[in-house]
């Protein structure tokens, strides 16, 4: 129940971060595309800042979760064609839909029929990747 | 038109849901994953999704907090009505005013399915790839976060112009 509920707040306060500070919509989507405003560059790089910072001084202590456990920081493996194509379509996808997987839920919650429709097209690209997985160059 | 909240409150704040997750949860932030765990119980026996589900079932979970924090602007601000009060100035175009309208329904489906596909294939969205990864200098990420960054200006300027 802990788990649970401290998973729901914590995406209840990140959707809401991105609703105040407008990151979810289409408009600010486009806007950092087209180098309007500095507003969604500011807040992806100070958010990259603090987290770095986060993780920097959680090694450094070596601080423990609150289970009493040792946090295991494992980056992501390289499989440059992988990261690089699929980096590429989720960018093309990004830019049309103007929203990456947490604004689509956001705007599911919004009881847009657009959110509903961003959902089940990220479902339905999933399965499409789920049927050609094998298929794909990966590295 | 109101004001955002300013990137550099909004953008740490992003960013301490980084360290959050780990101490408290003991998980690395991500959301695309989630839609793999949803994958997997709509289609259990595609061997993409025969794995094992626990290790993703938490971001489903966020995602329900994500939906939630949706639903509660509605309600407190009543952000449905007010669509337009909620944006920035933006003179990229006129349909820009009507953008979340029923009638670009085909094209925001096409774009929900590059994004799960393309995050499934890169293995990784923006939260997990540009904000948990590039927090830990990885390759992988710093590679995926290039990459979406030029899909993303080629279909803002090349490919919306045509279809919205």
């Amino acid at each position: 129940m802990f788990k649970l509920a401290i998973t729901l707040i914590l995406g209840f306060i990140f959707g809401s971060i991105m609703i105040a500070s407008q990151a979810f919509t289409w408009y600010r989507i486009q806007e950092m595309f087209h180098f309007q405003s500095f507003h969604m560059f500011g807040l992806l790089f100070s958010a990259i800042g603090t987290a770095a910072l986060s993780i920097w001084i959680i090694k450094k202590q070596k601080q423990k979760s609150v289970f009493g456990n040792e946090l295991e920081i494992t980056p992501k493996k390289l499989e440059w064609k992988a990261n690089l194509f699929g980096g590429l379509i989720f960018g093309l996808g990004w830019s049309i839909s103007g929203a990456c997987s947490a604004p689509m839920f956001i705007l599911a919650g919004f009881h847009w029929p657009i959110g509903i429709v961003l959902l089940l097209g990220a479902l339905v690209g999933t399965i499409i990747f789920a049927l050609l997985e094998s298929k794909l160059p990966r590295k | 038109m109101s004001q955002p909240l300013p990137w550099f409150i909004a953008g740490p704040l992003i960013g301490l849901i980084v360290p959050a997750l780990l101490l408290l949860r003991e998980k690395q932030f991500g959301i695309s994953s989630g839609y793999r765990f949803l994958g997997g119980v709509f289609l259990p026996k595609l061997s993409y999704f025969n794995y094992n589900k626990d290790q993703d079932r938490w971001q489903f979970q966020f995602a329900i907090g994500l939906i939630l924090s949706g639903f509660a602007a509605t309600q407190l601000f009543g952000v449905t009505d007010q669509v337009n009060k909620i944006l920035p100035e933006f003179d990229y175009q006129e349909t820009a005013k009507t953008i979340y309208s029923s009638k670009n329904i085909l094209q925001f489906f096409l774009g929900g399915i590059l994004v799960g596909f393309g995050s499934r294939y890169a293995n990784g969205c923006t939260a997990g790839h540009c904000i948990m990864g590039v927090s830990q200098f990885a390759w992988s990420s710093i590679l995926a976060t290039v990459a979406f960054f030029i899909g993303g200006l080629l279909g803002s300027h090349f490919i919306n112009p045509l279809i919205f």
